[in-house]
């Protein structure tokens, strides 16, 4: 509808029927840009505070008391932080996010990148294969740590019994056994569930690239890789650096894989900041502490908002 | 959550009905439901591992109920394996979910439980009194916060066939005789599995009584000291770590719980210690295991001691629900042996009693080995013992320090440091300089 057809019909609506507050005044108010985008925007504000902005400042609040379950809160200053800074476990935790974190989030990147270079070659059910790929994204996380379990399995396990039969050891390797191992173990889960983000981003990335920039790049004389390395690289870089980013936080954030998987055994071997919080808060009860230690993770994180953002605005 | 109720039946009907009610006629707590308005009771408790056992609830008594009282049971079936804890704290912390529940670790939030000290009294007195040990949890300030419901046993569990293959005749008497069985029995390709992960049973039921068999306990009586600094811990932890390197499988070092279970079944090893569920799988599942699977006591420490870990179940009335009496007059019921006894009985005894007049009832009977689960309650202790249950003493199991300080000395830490980390957690954990 058009304004001047709209203004018309609200001028006869006023003729019929004089009202106070006129329908014609709301309307432009409502079309107005900045009434307009504070109306679409309220919701989804309103359900960020009420789902993410009050838990995150409760916890802010909580990691400066002495609060234990069901009691009452102290106030303790710094004390909890204090506390975490002469704990072995929450060093330890830290040291094992910062590794979790970076092997994975390099092998997905890499892994993610080799993806999708296949993908984005022609072959026989290309569009089934994309899709199967997507699968150990779509599959709720706890499902398929179920099923590592059963893969990691010392004697019955998928790895174990290949190894065995395969001849390729005598016994099969303790994935869960030692500190190293599952701290492995784990990163090759998270990598395997992360792998499709990176390849299907990337990949959407490939296909923007225009076909007349490798063209000219051949006849210029680039060979396989130097196409890769001065045309598909260059091109794929915004993509790459948003993409690890984005699963830089959702990494360093994992909980339920090693929850899971291992509880942050054997000896705190696999323990991560958001598993230690966890079982700070919710096992130990110690709400404060468990607070401190989750409320330890924002600075990393804001961070790396703080530089994608700049990134973005940049660009 | 008590929901008030949407028709008032007056007092004379209800009585009419109550008196139809068989098996109940006359108890008190009729007369006060003849006042109560809740139509529904929602009683949260995790899955119990015997299926019979929660049908029995399900089908028996929360329908016997409801035809005394006209109350409705919802039976809130909780994920099990250290999964209901957090769901108990998110209730306690909101306020919300259930009546009253399986309180495991009520440590945690005993100041949200109503005082049942005329529950569990009453109880104690017309069912033989009450085991001491179980006092310590639930007693709090001279006020019983909980009503002690059954122990799950945790046992040495062991495949008889390989231990007499192997020349064991018995199964060994002292820690130092298990490990020598369990080299034996390694050497032929069946080791033992002891878990030593971030579990909280099958961790805790056998590396707490070989600590305490070792003379040490975490704390001492106060709970203001810590008594783990000490030559004989070190002596434990050696042993611990010989114990895993030559007699068990590498990965049990970081099993939860249920992975024993799994290798046990899986015959991928011969002991680990656990409840009687392994027994119960391999009895449906694997007939032919079932047939060699047999329990034993924990051995005895250099103390000459015997020790057990109690796994207790004990249910809790929450003191924010609508209608704290009308819980508690239902756990009063459901404690009642009338009910009580034939809901126990239906597990096949896997919940034992703190009560002594089930030291030697024919339930005991079902099956020659269940019966060594009873003798648990004999030695067994908290594991906070001897000091307070408290929530300190929950901090320290929920961080798995004492675990830790076994399982990383099995990956190549040393006695000394681990010791010393353990002990500098205590100290964090109980507040003392």
């Amino acid at each position: 509808m058009s304004r001047v057809v709209e203004a018309s019909g609200a001028r006869a609506i006023t003729a019929r029927a004089p009202r106070p507050f006129g329908l014609s005044r709301l309307r432009e108010l409502v079309e107005r840009e900045s009434v307009y985008s504070w109306l679409m925007l309220t919701p989804p504000v309103l359900f960020l505070v009420a789902f993410l902005g009050y838990p995150f400042f409760y916890g802010v609040y909580l990691s400066f008391f002495r609060r234990e379950v069901a009691g009452p809160a102290t106030f303790v200053g710094l004390t909890n932080f204090v506390i975490l800074g002469n704990d072995p476990i929450f060093w330890q935790s830290v040291g094992n996010t910062v590794k979790f974190t970076a092997a994975a989030t390099i092998l997905k990147a890499t892994g993610g990148l080799a993806m999708a270079l296949v993908m984005n070659q022609n072959f026989k059910m290309k569009s089934l294969t994309r899709a199967l790929l997507l699968l150990p994204f779509i599959v709720p996380t706890v499902l398929s740590t179920v099923a590592w379990q059963w893969i990691y399995d010392p004697g019955l396990g998928l790895f174990n019994r290949l190894l065995v039969v395969s001849g390729l050891a005598a016994t099969g390797v303790s994935w869960l056994g030692t500190p190293t191992m599952a701290m492995i173990s784990v990163i090759i889960v998270n990598t395997w569930r992360g792998l499709p983000f990176f390849g299907i981003s990337i990949l959407a990335g490939l296909q923007t690239i225009p076909a007349e920039l490798h063209e000219s790049a051949t006849i210029d004389g680039a060979g396989t890789w130097g196409r890769f390395r001065y045309v598909t690289l260059p091109a794929l870089l915004p993509v790459i650096f948003i993409v690890t980013t984005f699963s830089i936080i959702l990494t360093f954030f994992d909980f339920q894989l090693v929850y899971v998987l291992t509880g942050g055994g054997p000896a705190n071997g696999t323990h991560l900041m958001a598993t230690y919080a966890y079982s700070l808060s919710m096992g130990a009860g110690q709400m404060g502490l468990g607070s401190a230690v989750a409320l330890s993770m924002v600075p990393v994180l804001g961070l790396l908002l703080v530089l994608l953002t700049i990134y973005v605005r940049k660009d | 959550m008590a929901q008030p109720a949407e028709s008032k039946a007056s007092r004379r009907d209800f009585l009419k009905l109550a008196a139809g009610a068989t098996g109940v006629v006359g108890a008190p707590w009729i007369a006060r439901n003849a006042q109560a308005k809740p139509t529904t009771i929602t009683f949260a408790r995790e899955s119990s591992y015997v299926k019979n056992f929660d049908e029995h609830f399900q089908k028996v008594l929360a329908p016997a109920y409801q035809k005394a009282t006209g109350i409705k049971i919802e039976y809130q079936i909780q994920a099990a394996g250290g999964g209901a804890v957090p769901q108990l704290v998110s209730m306690v912390e909101n306020k919300s979910g259930a009546d009253l529940a399986w309180v495991q670790q009520e440590w945690l939030y005993r100041d949200a439980l109503v005082d049942v000290s005329d529950i569990a009294e009453a109880v104690g007195k017309e069912q033989g009194g009450w085991y001491e040990e179980i006092k310590n949890l639930s007693v709090d300030n001279g006020k019983w916060k909980s009503v002690p419901n059954g122990n799950i046993g945790q046992l040495m569990v062991y495949r008889k066939d390989w231990f007499e293959e192997a020349g064991i005749k018995r199964f060994p008497e002292t820690w130092d005789e298990f490990l020598e069985a369990g080299i034996k029995l390694k050497a032929k390709g069946h080791p033992f599995g002891m878990s030593m992960g971030h579990g909280f049973a099958d961790n805790y039921s056998w590396l707490y009584p070989l600590l305490w068999s070792y003379g040490v306990t975490v704390m001492d009586k106060t709970g203001k000291k810590v008594a783990l600094d000490a030559s004989e811990t070190a002596k434990a932890v050696d042993f611990v770590r010989k114990l895993y390197k030559e007699a068990c499988i590498d990965d049990c070092v970081g099993w939860l719980d249920p992975h024993n279970n799994k290798a046990f079944l899986t015959s991928q090893i011969s002991c680990t210690n656990n409840a009687y569920s392994i027994m119960v799988s391999a009895k449906r599942d694997l007939p032919d295991m079932g047939k060699v699977i047999d329990h034993a006591l924990n051995p005895k420490g250099p103390t000459g001691q015997r020790y057990h870990s109690l796994v207790p179940v004990t249910h809790g009335v929450f003191a924010y629900g609508p209608d704290p009496q009308a819980a508690k007059d239902f756990l009063r019921w459901m404690m009642d042996p009338k009910q009580y006894r034939p809901w126990i009985a239906s597990g096949d005894m896997y919940f034992a009693p703190y009560l002594h007049a089930f030291d030697k009832v024919p339930e005991w009977d079902i099956e020659p080995r269940v019966k060594p689960f009873q003798k648990v309650l004999e030695t067994g202790k908290l594991t906070s013992w001897p000091a307070p249950a408290n929530r300190a003493h929950g901090a320290v199991i929920n961080r798995w320090v004492v675990i830790d300080m076994f399982s990383k000395a099995c990956t190549g830490a040393s006695t000394k440091s681990v010791i010393a980390e353990a002990v500098s957690q205590l100290k964090q954990i109980y507040g003392i300089a």
